[in-house]
């Protein structure tokens, strides 16, 4: 009996001692992605301790739902996700066992930018998994095209003030400032990739409809065969022709998706294959601006 | 001294927005509150803090998520009894429906999560979990209250789809029983405020007999007289990222309860669980390598007699590309043992007469992740039968409805 009151003794110490200075700093904000990390870093400020759940190199549908990202969430007091179904195959667990009431769906907390962007691909009329794993609210990768961290940074900005109102003078101003900046860099990369207007192009999966739109190049076709579902040889035989038949001079696919089919087609069809990052490297120290910078470098270094 | 340092952290933290009201005007919110509480005490609908952003919860409408999950397996086995503990496992050579399970879950207002499962099968409808879970409860505390799945270990709470394996683990089946450890009651846990994950969890549950609480089989039938007649359970877990591309997981859980033998008899289960992972997530890969293991030791009391046994099983499973998975599985059952050493027939399955092993590997093909191809087999190895037992499923599941999110 003495041996537990000791053992209880000592694990009540500990947390007092360990457990109580980890919550003693800025407005504490986690995103499930490094580009939302990202944005939220630079509207954020000095005032916020921003951490993203996911790496850029993850795929953001696969995530595992690993329980220290549930003590993250358990501290956080802003949430902001993509929504629209990309974390739903791990977020949702993760946020019931936080037991954090601030960051729950409703609650000022829980920020989900899909709600102030432009959506694509949002479907209409009868759905279901026989078109793939499709997202019912609409493609969620939106941060792909700049446009959207221009309209996400200040309703996250709203959003921290609303948290934590003494320093919203200066999530405001950071606001503006990371707005001022990008939209500046976004003149200036429409000039740099100004020849890939109209060029058609082959993606991987279908996440790069946002960058589509922004650029103005043409999405021709997808290696998969539908969203979430593997090449099968016949439809990559298929997507080869296709591209040949539309002179198909560009493949594009994220860090996290294997590169051998995707080097056949772009081979194939006598195209490069692009290899583009899928968010920022936020544990690198990578901004959200640096990012789209080396994007639209790596693009902008394709001659069509 | 821990206490003055208190005010200091709360004071950098930045204000929120009821902390610039003075203790008076707050006071004056609460009785405010609490008279309109009354007045309408009937009718008073909570309502969220802000409007929930479109596109969250079940696609703008009121109704859960819902999912339907069916299991289906051809079966052949070499024993004409074949000794499978799950009651969801195929037991007769050819096509067995395991379970066609409906899986529910939805906000039920801003302070209770529900989850439910529903179990069809050909003999009719099982309702195998249905329990609330607080979403704001302080200090990282929360309670689910309902029937469900107790937190012992890491096998016993989940269910069939999440498995690697076709069949139950026999520690499962031949300490908890067929479905599971499970029953109606609350759970209590904490999550700790320390640096790494360690979650606290303690319920109290009800006893229903051989399917849902096998190790204390005759309770059921006896009643309950106060709170020592119920099921206790409690289980601490701990998480350690070992890096960005490595998981380890380890438990420590207990239960016990009154097992019906005597007026004071009870059982006691003792048990550890290890899960290590390895998914690369720094390069590009869809490999996935993890180790589970997990042990039970059981303490029976009987007439005269305190019995003891142990059980366990370990299990590596390798997906080695996006579509396939490679698993082997051994499983062991313990001759259970009196207090002089002397081997006896298991009070609460008699049988088991002795020590077994079992041997199983598969085969895993996933056309997307909302279906899967199994194939698997098996060699069964009681010491009291006089040759191995062989089995081999070729097991199909395929779901609909919402996406759910997979616990880790």
């Amino acid at each position: 009996m003495h041996t537990l009151r000791a053992l209880f003794a000592l694990l009540l110490a500990t947390v007092l001692l360990v457990g109580l200075p980890a919550d003693a700093s800025g407005l504490k904000v986690t995103a499930t992605t490094s580009d939302l990390a990202a944005i939220a870093a630079a509207v954020g400020g000095d005032h916020a301790e921003v951490t993203a759940l996911s790496l850029h190199t993850q795929d953001p549908h696969w995530v595992d739902a690993r329980p220290n990202l549930a003590l993250t969430l358990s501290r956080a007091d802003l949430l902001v996700l993509a929504g629209l179904d990309l974390e739903v195959g791990w977020l949702p667990n993760l946020l019931t066992g936080a037991r954090n009431a601030d960051i729950q769906p409703g609650a000022t907390g829980y920020f989900d930018a899909s709600a102030f962007v432009h959506l694509l691909q949002v479907p209409s009329g009868q759905l279901d998994r026989s078109q793939g794993d499709v997202h019912p609210g609409g493609n969620p990768h939106y941060t792909y095209d700049p446009r959207s961290a221009l309209l996400i940074a200040p309703a996250l900005a709203d959003r921290m003030s609303q948290l934590d109102p003494d320093n919203a003078d200066a999530y405001a101003a950071n606001a503006a400032a990371f707005t001022g900046e990008l939209t500046d860099a976004i003149e200036r990369w429409r000039g740099q990739l100004a020849h890939l207007q109209g060029a058609p192009v082959i993606q991987f999966h279908r996440s790069w409809t946002y960058l589509e739109d922004w650029v103005g190049f043409e999405l021709v076709g997808e290696i998969e065969p539908k969203p979430g579902v593997p090449p099968t040889p016949a439809h990559v035989a298929r997507t080869v022709g296709l591209a040949r038949s539309k002179g198909v001079k560009l493949v594009l696919k994220e860090f996290y998706f294997p590169d051998t089919t995707a080097a056949l087609v772009a081979e194939k069809a006598g195209a490069s294959l692009l290899t583009l990052p899928g968010g920022a490297d936020f544990n690198g120290g990578q901004t959200y601006i640096e990012r789209m910078d080396a994007t639209v470098g790596l693009l902008a270094g394709e001659g069509m | 001294m821990l206490w003055l340092m208190l005010p200091l952290a709360a004071a950098q933290e930045p204000a929120a927005p009821e902390e610039m009201l003075s203790p008076e005007e707050l006071a004056e919110i609460e009785a405010a509150l609490s008279a309109d509480a009354e007045a309408a005490a009937a009718t008073v609908a909570a309502t969220p803090r802000t409007p929930p952003p479109p596109g969250s919860g079940s696609g703008g409408n009121m109704n859960p998520d819902i999912a339907f999950i069916a299991d289906l397996a051809l079966a052949a086995f070499s024993a004409d009894a074949p000794l499978q503990s799950g009651a969801h496992d195929p037991t007769v050579n050819g096509v067995n429906l395991q379970q066609l399970e409906m899986a529910l879950e939805g906000s039920v207002d801003p302070y209770f999560h529900f989850d439910a499962n529903i179990v069809f099968t050909q003999f009719g409808v099982e309702i195998e979990e249905v329990y609330a879970t607080t979403t704001a409860l302080p200090g990282h505390l929360q309670v689910r209250a309902g029937q469900f799945l107790t937190r012992f270990g890491r096998a016993n709470p989940t269910h069939p789809h999440s498995w690697d394996f076709v069949d139950q683990a026999l520690p499962i089946g031949r300490l908890f029983g067929g479905e599971g450890n499970r029953g109606p009651g609350a759970e209590l846990s904490w999550l700790a405020p320390l640096p790494w994950y360690v979650e606290v969890t303690a319920s109290e549950t009800m006893l229903g007999g051989a399917a849902t609480g096998k190790s204390w089989s005759d309770a059921a039938a006896v009643g309950v007289d106060g709170p020592a007649d119920l099921q206790t359970t409690a289980a601490v877990k701990q998480f350690f990222p070992l890096g960005q591309d490595w998981s380890l997981m380890w438990g420590l859980s207990w239960a016990g309860g009154p097992n019906g033998t005597g007026r004071t008899n009870r059982s006691e289960v003792y048990g550890t669980d290890l899960f290590l992972k390895f998914r690369p997530i720094t390069t590009s890969s869809y490999q996935q390598v993890s180790l589970h293991s997990e042990w039970f030791h059981r303490r029976m009391q009987v007439p005269d007699e305190l019995y003891t046994d142990l059980s366990g099983f370990t299990q590596l499973a390798w997906r080695f590309s996006r579509r396939w998975t490679a698993a082997a599985r051994h499983e062991y059952g313990g001759a259970t043992a009196a207090s002089d050493g002397e081997q006896v027939v298991d009070p609460f399955d008699p049988v088991w007469q002795g020590s077994r092993h079992r041997y199983a590997a598969n085969a895993t093909f996933w056309p997307t992740e909302f279906s899967r191809l199994r194939l698997q087999g098996a060699v069964d190895l009681p010491d009291w039968e006089e040759a191995p037992a062989y089995a081999a499923f070729l097991a199909f599941e395929f779901n609909v409805g919402a996406h759910g999110a997979h616990a880790f």
